[in-house]
């Protein structure tokens, strides 16, 4: 059979930043095909090159027989295919119909808007994804999977051929699902290609006839479904050995400096947290995207406090409603959008190290440039930080050197516990083990460091402890030396109660 | 370095290139830096009505030069902060109406000492910045729409004060001389501008609510989560703008010796215009005071020197009738070459360092 989409060794980069290394991939119609990987291994720069969002540096895309080089995203819906978002992206001001009649009628600017023709053609496909929704109905009042139905509509509508849908049940509930698995048997059974992609194994085992498999940019096995294990998948996805090359624990941890008892907030989703952090040790913090990872650091820095539960620092119980009452209690919060919250870029580096010390360097408010000066030429030499002078302004360094910057902004404040966030993201190989360096030689030095990753390997290779997460909460804690299964296991939450 | 508006990472530092490769600098590095070409626009509009009428530079005109703008002045450097910080403050005109009525009301109708007036307006203005700082800083509403509410709020107020036609006069010499007066040769009220100015600028330059503006301007999120009290001082700016142009009211009232509810009608775009004009960024983060008081001395010449041709003739016709329409325009014009020469001279730097 003639495959609707064949990818062979696709390859993009961001600047240095090799995201697809040879990728291949081919959908056959009528065929549910699952793309799995970790974060990061290059699953998202692969929809978007389908979709034609990006256009590959190497390698063809073949769609129903056309060779191509790359595709624009208007020719890639002529050519039928459409891709579900996380996030729907419709227009929440217009109706339902009319977000339909939008996407599919391709009309001049100032032609007549048949409003008839338009209600009855979203009546008709809304039923024909199940959905019980108006078709009146403003798209600003519908729940996020009730706009993810409209989308499939759409996609239904457009006679899309191929349909990706990029991890669709995220946000649904259970009985929601069930309806999605619906549609996609529909979907499979009409001929219609669908590339699924989700976090949750069941649902692979459930919907999907064949699974690839990406790791590290590179597509590491296609395999039928039903000949895979859950444990097979994890061991396709973690794959590699974690390279000894991160600097060894020394000592005993101290003293508890961090204790959550039953800690959550129900706004940012995070519920029943217990964890302990204790002086001197790396507790390094694993889980997917979305798992509530970085709302738990948010909670403990002030950002979104708590509603629930109970922080202790120190043996002292603390209500947290700001950063700056997290930063005076000695809690550091070095943040995983580095060019939005870590550095301000246009600012110098030395304006960006002592803004979270201002009222300890500048008692009376007056700033005191020769101490500010100096503290920044510390931290520059101290962190190896690479950059012409404390005057230089944030954004003119390197990833990995504003990364030092922002870790010299909380290491000013000389905190108790450190909380970071995706440490090396972004960040180049070499300044990325310097960076493990001074993460542990901090915690030699009697730091308490919560290290939330999403890179198994540095979660593995740093942590003393490991704690997982997993919607929300903690799933398990596990010792420095658990194996990536263990972790990918507990934050895939493959304990199987779940399967739909 | 101060830039005039945002540039992105790599076209700064191909700008900083552009700067520290330069051996000497040349004229185009030296016009991309805003305050020279500043000075440039102020020396030839002195050039200018120089030539065009006498007596432009002599003793009195240079002091009327400020006394008849000082109040604009005061307004450019409270909106210095205000824009730092990505903000902007269109009710700071309506403010002085406001302001002046009540000062006259407490004089005229409450037979208050001009003194206790004049700190009763500052205080009235302190509350209508702090109007305006409840609005954005708590409630987090834009600062173009909230202030554009006050901007009519407050004149509004003045006016039903005054059921639109009232004016108070009357004021004891003493309290004219605010307005009038010379203290050792300089205009009395230039003392306080400079009293405000050096405030403002320490505030800005020399500590840490400054440094805090320009964080919260350049990114209201990474300042939060450096733990600066974004809403504190975000608060702060807007309440200062109210206290000064409370000041400016009564510092109006004693020139005209007359407080009406029309006081300060568009001067809160003369004040902006001074600003913008001294190279900070409308969107925040950067620029000085000093280069505020470059833009308000541009504006402030600009309007005296056209004020003065009104009774020259030029290319034989009669321009008094069009002068007032002449300072209008010539003002905007000025803005926007002030502001294009700067981003092109840049542009043309850039390009040379490539090629």
């Amino acid at each position: 059979m003639k495959p609707l989409l064949q990818l062979s060794d696709i390859r993009k980069s961001f600047g240095a930043v090799r995201a697809l290394k040879g990728v291949s991939f081919d959908l056959q119609p009528g065929e549910v095909h699952a793309l799995l990987g970790e974060n990061g291994a290059g699953k998202s720069t692969l929809i978007k090159v389908i979709t034609g969002a990006h256009s590959p540096d190497d390698g063809t895309l073949t769609v129903d027989g056309e060779s191509l080089r790359s595709l624009t995203p208007s020719h890639a819906r002529e050519l039928g295919i459409a891709c579900i978002y996380q996030q729907p992206a419709l227009f929440p001001d217009l109706s339902v119909a009319e977000n339909i009649g939008l996407r599919l009628k391709k009309t001049s600017a100032f032609a007549k808007v048949k409003h008839a023709e338009q209600r009855a053609l979203a009546l008709d496909l809304l039923k024909r994804v199940g959905a019980e929704i108006s078709p009146d109905a403003e798209v600003r009042e519908l729940s996020m999977p009730e706009q993810q139905l409209v989308e499939i509509a759409c996609a239904l509508g457009s006679g899309a051929k191929i349909v990706i849908m990029d991890e669709p049940t995220a946000s649904l509930t259970q009985k929601e699902q069930h309806l999605l698995f619906g549609v996609v048997r529909d979907l499979r059974a009409n001929g219609v290609g669908v590339v699924y992609i989700s976090h949750r194994l069941e649902e692979i085992f459930a919907l999907a006839d064949r699974v690839t498999v990406l790791r590290d940019g590179e597509s590491v096995g296609t395999h039928p479904v039903k000949d895979l294990t859950e444990a097979a998948m994890i061991q396709l996805m973690v794959g590699r050995e974690v390279a000894a090359l991160y600097p060894p624990a020394e000592g005993e941890p101290g003293a508890v400096v961090l204790s959550l008892k039953n800690l959550g907030c129900s706004a940012s989703g995070v519920r029943g947290i217990d964890l302990e952090v204790r002086a001197g040790e790396i507790v390094g913090m694993a889980g997917l995207v979305g798992a509530g990872r970085t709302e738990l650091a948010r909670i403990l820095f002030g950002i979104t406090p708590a509603d629930s539960g109970q922080i202790v620092l120190n043996g002292k119980a603390l209500t947290l409603t700001s950063p700056r009452e997290a930063i005076s209690r000695g809690i550091a919060y070095v943040p995983e959008d580095r060019r939005r919250h870590g550095v301000i870029l246009e600012m110098p580096i030395a304006h960006n190290i002592t803004m979270a010390v201002h009222p300890v360097l500048f008692p009376g408010t007056l700033l005191r440039f020769k101490a500010e000066t100096a503290m920044a030429r510390d931290f520059i030499r101290d962190l190896g930080i690479k950059a012409y002078g404390p005057d230089a302004p944030g954004g003119s360094l390197s990833g990995g050197n504003q990364q030092k910057v922002s870790v010299s902004r909380w290491l000013a404040t000389k905190p108790k516990l450190l909380i970071l966030d995706e440490p090396t993201q972004g960040v180049d190989v070499g300044a990325k083990s310097e960076i493990h360096k001074i993460i542990r030689n901090l915690a030699k030095e009697g730091l308490a460091v919560l290290m939330i990753s999403s890179d198994l390997p540095e979660v593995l290779g740093m942590s003393d402890r490991i704690a997982v997460m997993r919607e929300g909460t903690v799933t398990a804690v596990l010792p420095g030396g658990a194996d990536a299964h263990q972790v990918m296991a507990a934050a895939l939450g493959q304990s199987g109660k779940e399967v739909a | 370095m101060s830039t005039c508006c945002r540039y992105g990472v790599d076209e700064t530092s191909t700008l900083l290139n552009a700067v520290m490769t330069a051996a000497k600098p040349s004229l185009k590095s030296l016009l991309a830096r805003h305050e020279v070409v500043l000075l440039i626009v102020i020396a030839l509009e002195i050039l200018l009505f120089q030539s065009l009428g006498r007596r432009f530079l002599d003793g009195t005109n240079v002091s009327n030069i400020f006394r008849h703008s000082v109040e604009i002045g005061l307004l450019a450097l409270a909106m210095t902060p205000v824009i730092l910080t990505g903000g902007i403050d269109l009710s700071v005109g309506s403010m002085m109406g406001l302001c002046a009525v009540c000062f006259g009301i407490f004089v005229n109708e409450a037979a208050m000492s001009p003194l206790l007036a004049a700190l009763l307006a500052v205080g009235i203005g302190t509350l209508g910045g702090g109007l305006n700082a409840l609005l954005i800083a708590r409630f987090q509403l834009p600062p173009l729409i909230v202030t554009l509410g006050t901007f009519s709020l407050f004149r509004g107020l003045a006016e039903a004060l005054t059921k639109g036609s009232k004016s108070y006069s009357g004021f004891p010499d003493s309290f004219l001389a605010l307005g009038n007066s010379d203290i050792a040769g300089v205009p009395a009220q230039i003392w306080i501008f400079l009293l405000v100015a050096l405030g403002i600028w320490l505030l800005v330059h020399r500590m840490t609510i400054g440094r805090s503006f320009r964080a919260i301007g350049y990114s209201p999120e990474g300042a939060r989560y450096a733990g600066i009290p974004v809403r504190r001082n975000l608060g702060l700016a807007y309440i200062l703008a109210g206290a000064i142009a409370g000041l400016a009211a009564v510092i109006l009232v004693a020139r005209l010796g007359e407080a009406r509810a029309n006081a300060g009608i568009g001067y809160e775009l003369l004040a902006i215009t001074a600003v913008v004009l001294g190279g900070t960024s409308i969107f925040g983060g950067s620029g000085s005071v000093g280069g505020t008081l470059l833009g308000y001395l541009a504006v402030a010449v600009l309007n005296n020197g056209l004020s003065r041709i009104t009774a020259y003739q030029l290319f034989d016709q009669p321009i008094s009738s069009v002068a007032r329409e002449l300072s209008g325009m010539l003002t905007g014009l000025l803005l926007l070459l002030a502001l294009a020469v700067t981003p092109l001279a840049k542009a043309l730097a850039a390009r040379r360092t490539k090629t």
